[in-house]
């Protein structure tokens, strides 16, 4: 049931396409919702309202890191409240029909667009793209568009418009001179951001969204509030509020908390504040250079636009059986700190999902960082996701495979996987078989039994017990296969 | 020839372009919210709206009881009702409909509504219906030669079943009306449908209101596929409902999972077959039977069924055919129009057969598909000639432009050196026939005014949803007139300005509008000459005969006399002193098309669209994943309007095909339920899954049969391509196993249980 008392608004400040704007946000209202309804803004289309088809991509600009990002969003999973301080840029602010601009000419030459519908969020798109990128290649345009679906053109003439713009235009063209001009007052923004109340006459799944920006007022608020409930990048909580119509009365935002946004080295590890979007995840060198292959898997997770704002803490609080990222922080043996208002803790991954969507996380917690062990050289380390389609699908079976050596013999090997059981799991059976056995000693096929007769995964719409389970068979025969292969 | 762009693409692309209901509500408009029926067949016991109507801000809840006539949105077949009185028919049937000016409240009022029922037995699959006798009509037959003699002495038989599962449309825009009461009992319907005509008729029929009270309005769709033909009519229906009852402005707009859970989808078909073929590969003989699993009421299902029965041969001739199809009622949503209406369905099956004869007799799959293809002068089992038959040709272009012969080499050579790796290669042909199969509907108007300031505003009864109907349309007009598309404003489909519109459907849009279009335009310009004429020699001061006045890039002149020229401006602003009408309509219907169903013969089509695909994949045998390689296409279409709308209607029906039968997994659990209905189970093509090469050959052809201009609709026929997809995976599988049989739709789980 919908609570219609205790409401309370955000009143923010940001730009919204060039200009500088005030507004009071009704709580957990979405960025897309925002737009349409209470803007009238009606340019940025709702296809999906849950962050699988890219009509209503808008872009994002803020600065990180000494720089400004451009960054697609989808705005139905963006909670309004997140763009204080931010630069909003939707289509509106792009081209008029009689000066469009160089992505919309490039479409239209191309014939990119034919019942007009995802356009808008293509376009959007294309301009976060191309005002990052200079001359992306063709797997930097894929990553870029893979969120945005299209039922009509088949998408050859949208690839061949986004070639064309990659080949003959550098950010420095994409750009406009509006939000350029912006750039400067984004890196000065001081304002703060404040609460108002305000009853509103419609009945809301939020009551309030609150935004601390210190760990104090963060527990502060929590302790006054035993209820609530954190929100990361809120691709899933807004999901079950704009789907599910689940409720959330109070939310409590982790993202504006410095200490959570920041990726350091320590010598136990690679440090990742909680949260920290996958896209930063995707740009740090560290990640790229040291943990390849969850660089790897990360770029599989979800799309451009999701990837911008979902976090790696979001996705284990979350802890759902098929959480991508999860196998591979099994795998790595990843620590987390988790933090209270009284605590500070370190739990290995290893221990934290209890049981179906259930983890060690108390009342009043919160990840604070994960903490990625080094890794040795040579060690090997793969993953495969099992899916319908290749991009944007959630997986049947994802699975990770880390094998160390002990000079000839196998010192340590371990197999995690999702989508087997209720949480994810690592295989009992696995390390054992492999564990101080020299290569040419592995009989794959008696490995690749076993560990399948280890689990008994559920029938579901993402597929059957029994491909799931030729899943795991599969997926250890084509490691061992690589395993070998790599040794040899 | 300038190629013209998009006419709206200008404003998509800055997204300005107008669709409904997303736009600033009207003052007092009301939200309508749905309570949606839990079980798939069942009987109502109670239906409670106290609980409901006491929820604050609920303006009003609307059932059975409030339809003012009759309570039936069935069309062709009168078998659907808006809201069930007693029998719930499938899973997310409305069954009452909440109005609130806030959606919220709706939404919220909506889970008060206490239902009661006793469930009854279900019937979900095709086979099972038609076990008990459940079809709309009585089962239809197409029959030619003497199959039965055929088989009798046959060399070769082959027996089998196939199935295809169905297809959501997944339209970016989703189902939607805006209906706004005005001046008495008047209803302004803005809605997103194809079918303008059907919505007026079926709320008059609803309200017992007159045809011209009700104006059905429509901008343009985000999308329809088929799946806003007829499937539109009930939300259109829920929105004029609501507005004519409680007098005020109502807006109905499904939500995307609302919108895959309670619509109809593409038809999955069962098919039962035989066939007799010699040692050559020849087909004799073909003695199909089609199921076609229709959902809980007839909706189009039986047009449906007959457009398979029609393309049960697709390319082939083939001299002995028995076929016959059957409509079963199920307790699925009423499955409805989709891209190929049918086509698919039956081409599937025949070419699913034509690969086991291949592989049986050791033939290559385009051998095959030459030995037994159709030539000028044959015979379709339903007795219409075929005339202009170009698959010969399509079939070497297609061959040497894939370079089908060392293509063939090399992907044995890959296999036979890679274990875990397959290659496949996949060929399908088509030939589609051109006409709605009811030929009533072949019929369409057009109303052209030229402005006194020259524009031009163009009318038809075909509505504009991605196809590019309106540039189209005005290319049409431009032509006859000489006139730039620039200064033409191709309209909304609106009722007042032309009614009676067929759905804009069966690839029939272009043939059916552009003729009416050119017809109108045709007579303004002939009601032009005289004045033409006259202000010529009041120019420059001789006489011209006005037959011989030519209009062409915004000049009127005559053709030894190009120098001495008057705008098109001019001669408007001249006419409309003269007294000339400026305004024209134009009406057309197809000629020469009729259909005897008794007997099964007759002469459906106008034309046909003829055209072949290629596909490579490249299979990981152990994760059951598949890369597509290549696809090839070649296409016939006459003489193109405009050739980068057709290459674009072209690849995006191939993918669309191509999502059918490989990713696109429409599942429905024990209760009949769609449990893959939301946008992160049910997976369309994204964009890193087109071909890593994608040839399309566009082969113009003189068409005598051919419609405007010379040109050939392409609406549907390219969406079989997507099937060689299919083909070439089970030729990948049949790599490794090569008795395997794959399993529609081709997904990784699917590939994975063939082979293992």
């Amino acid at each position: 049931m919908i609570e219609t008392q205790r409401e309370s608004a955000n009143r923010i400040t940001f730009y919204l396409n060039g200009k500088l704007t005030i507004e009071t946000i009704p709580a957990g209202l979405s960025t897309l919702d925002w737009l349409t309804q209470t803007k009238q803004m009606h340019g940025t289309k709702c296809s999906c309202n849950e962050g699988d088809c890219g009509a209503c991509t808008v872009v994002i600009a803020y600065p990180k890191e000494g720089n400004i990002v451009y960054e697609a969003i989808t705005s139905c999973l963006y909670p309004a409240a997140k763009l204080h301080g931010r630069h909003l840029i939707t289509v509106e602010g792009m081209g008029e029909p009689e000066r469009l601009h160089i992505i919309q000419q490039a479409l239209l030459e191309h014939h990119g667009t034919q019942c007009g519908y995802c356009t808008p969020g293509f376009v959007m798109s294309m301009f976060a793209l191309f005002a990052t990128h200079k001359h992306p290649d063709k797997e930097t345009i894929f990553s870029a568009l893979e969120g945005n679906l299209c039922r009509c053109t088949g998408y050859q003439s949208i690839l061949d418009a986004a070639e064309e713009i990659a080949a003959n235009y550098a950010p420095a063209d994409i750009v406009p001179d509006w939000c350029r001009a912006v750039e400067q007052e984004l890196f000065s923004f001081n304002q703060a951001a404040t609460m108002i109340l305000e009853a509103s006459g419609s009945p809301r799944l939020v009551q309030r969204y609150m935004v601390p920006e210190d760990f104090k007022s963060l527990f502060d608020i929590h302790a006054v509030e035993p209820d609530s409930r954190f929100i990361a990048g809120g691709t899933d909580l807004m999901v079950q509020m704009n789907i599910s119509r689940k409720s959330f009365p109070i939310l409590i935002d982790l993202t504006r908390i410095p200490q959570l946004q920041r990726i350091y080295l320590q010598q136990d590890g690679l440090h990742i504040g909680s949260a920290v979007t996958y896209s930063q995840l995707l740009d740090s060198w560290i990640v790229k250079h040291d943990y390849p292959a969850l660089h790897k898997l990360i770029s599989q997770i979800a799309s451009q636009q999701i990837r911008n704002f979902g976090t790696l803490g979001g996705n284990i609080a979350n802890a759902s059986p098929i959480g991508d990222s999860l196998p591979m922080l099994l795998a790595l043996d990843a620590i987390l700190i988790l933090q209270s208002e009284l605590e500070v803790r370190n739990v290995p991954i290893r221990e934290f999902f209890v049981s179906y969507r259930q983890t060690a996380l108390k009342k009043g917690e919160i990840i604070r960082e994960i903490i990625l062990p080094p890794q040795p050289r040579g060690c090997f380390i793969r993953s495969h996701k099992s899916a319908k389609r290749k991009s944007v699908d959630i997986s049947a079976v994802v699975s990770v495979i880390r094998v160390e050596m002990d000079g000839s013999h196998i010192g340590n090997a371990v197999l995690a996987l999702g989508g087997v059981a209720a949480t994810p799991m690592l295989s009992a059976v696995f390390g054992t078989m492999l564990n101080g056995k020299a290569i040419n000693e592995l009989i794959a096929d008696d490995i690749a039994e076993a560990v399948k007769a280890e689990f008994e995964p559920l029938s579901d719409v993402r597929g059957s017990a029994e491909y799931r389970s030729r899943l795991i068979y599969t997926h250890i025969l084509a490691y061992l296969d690589e395993l070998k292969e790599v040794l040899s | 020839m300038k190629q013209n762009k998009h006419i709206s693409g200008k404003l998509h692309l800055t997204g300005r372009s107008h669709f409904i209901a997303d736009e600033a509500p009207i003052n007092g408009m009301l939200h309508a919210k749905f309570l949606f029926s839990p079980v798939a067949h069942a009987r109502i016991t109670k239906l409670d709206f106290s609980k409901a109507e006491a929820y604050p801000g609920v303006h009003r809840i609307l059932s059975a009881k409030d339809i003012p006539a009759a309570n039936m949105i069935g069309h062709v077949i009168k078998d659907e009702p808006l809201f069930p009185t007693e029998i719930i028919m499938y899973a997310w049937q409305p069954l009452a409909m909440v109005l609130a000016e806030d959606e919220a409240v709706a939404e919220e009022a909506a889970k008060l509504i206490q239902l009661s029922y006793e469930e009854l037995p279900l019937l979900l699959e095709a086979e099972d219906a038609d076990a008990a006798g459940e079809w709309y009509v009585p089962e239809r037959k197409i029959e030619c030669g003497n199959v039965d003699a055929v088989f009798a002495s046959a060399v070769h038989i082959m027996e089998g079943k196939t199935h295809n599962s169905g297809q959501e449309h997944f339209y970016m825009e989703g189902q939607r009306c805006r209906a706004i009461p005005f001046e008495d009992s008047r209803l302004l319907l803005q809605c997103a449908t194809q079918s303008t005509m059907e919505v007026q008729e079926v709320v008059s029929h609803l309200l017992g209101i007159p045809a011209h009270d009700i104006v059905v309005e429509v901008p343009r769709l985000g999308g329809a596929f088929g799946g806003k033909e007829r499937a539109a009519t009930i939300w259109a229906s829920m929105a004029a409902l609501a507005a004519f009852v409680c007098r005020k402005p109502v807006q109905v707009k499904l939500t995307r999972d609302e919108d895959m859970r309670a619509t109809g989808k593409r038809h999955p078909f069962t098919s039962l077959w035989k066939v007799a073929y010699d040692d050559k590969g020849k087909i004799l003989a073909y003695d199909l039977q089609l199921l076609a699993n229709g959902g809980a009421y007839a909706d189009l299902s039986v047009a449906i069924l007959e457009r398979a029965m029609f393309h049960a041969e697709n390319a082939y001739h083939i001299p002995n055919a028995r076929i016959r199809g059957r409509a079963c009622r199920t307790n699925l949503p009423p499955n409805t129009a989709f891209r190929g209406f049918g086509a698919p369905q039956g081409i599937f099956v025949i070419e699913s057969i034509m690969q086991q004869i291949a592989n049986k007799l050791g033939l290559n799959p385009l051998a095959i598909r030459r030995i037994n293809a159709y030539q000028n002068g044959d015979i379709t089992p339903y007795n219409q000639e075929i005339k202009e038959c170009n698959i010969e040709a399509i079939y070497n272009k297609l061959s040497d432009n894939s370079f089908y012969q060392s293509l063939v080499e090399e992907v044995k050579a890959f296999n036979s050196a890679n274990p875990h790796r397959k290659r496949g290669l996949g060929i399908v042909p088509v030939k589609f026939g051109i006409s709605f199969t009811t030929a009533l509907l072949n019929q369409g108007s057009a109303l052209i005014w030229i402005y006194i300031d020259g524009s031009v505003s163009v009318s038809t009864g075909g509505v504009e949803m991605g196809q590019e109907l309106s540039t189209k349309v005005a290319i049409v007009v431009s032509r006859v007139l000489g006139i730039s598309v620039d200064d033409i404003r191709v309209e909304s489909s609106n009722t007042q300005r032309v009614g009676n519109a067929s759905p804009t459907a069966a690839s029939t849009g272009s043939d059916i509008n552009g003729n009416a279009a050119r017809i109108a335009a045709e007579k303004l310009r002939e009601q032009l000459r005289e004045p033409a004429a006259k202000l010529l020699e009041k120019n420059f001061g001789f006489s011209f005969n006005p037959q011989d006045i030519l209009f062409s890039e915004q000049r009127i002149y005559v053709h030894d006399k190009p120098e001495a020229s008057i705008s098109f401006k001019e001669l408007v602003s001249f006419a409309y002193v003269e007294r000339i009408p400026l305004g024209a309509y134009g009406y057309y219907r197809t000629p020469d098309l009729w259909f005897d169903r008794e007997v099964g013969k007759g002469h459906p089509f106008h034309y046909y669209v003829y055209g072949a695909a290629l596909a490579e994949v490249e299979l990981d045998c152990r994760m059951g994943e598949h890369d597509l390689k290549k696809l090839y296409i070649v296409h016939e279409n006459g003489q193109s309007l405009q050739e980068r709308i057709d290459l674009g209607q072209i690849a995006g029906a191939a993918v669309q095909g191509y999502g059918w039968c490989t990713m696109e997994d429409l599942k429905w659990d024990e209760k009949g339920r769609y449990i893959s209905a939301n946008p992160s189970t049910y997976k369309i093509p994204g964009i890193r899954d087109i071909p890593e090469s994608f040839h399309i050959e566009i082969m113009p052809s003189l068409s005598k049969e051919a419609s405007v201009f010379g040109s050939k609709a392409t609406g549907e026929p390219p969406l079989i391509y997507g099937l060689a997809v299919f083909f070439a995976l089970q030729d990948a599988v049949q790599a490794v196993k090569p008795e395997a049989q794959l399993s529609f739709p081709a997904t990784p789980e699917a590939i994975l249980k063939a082979i293992y």
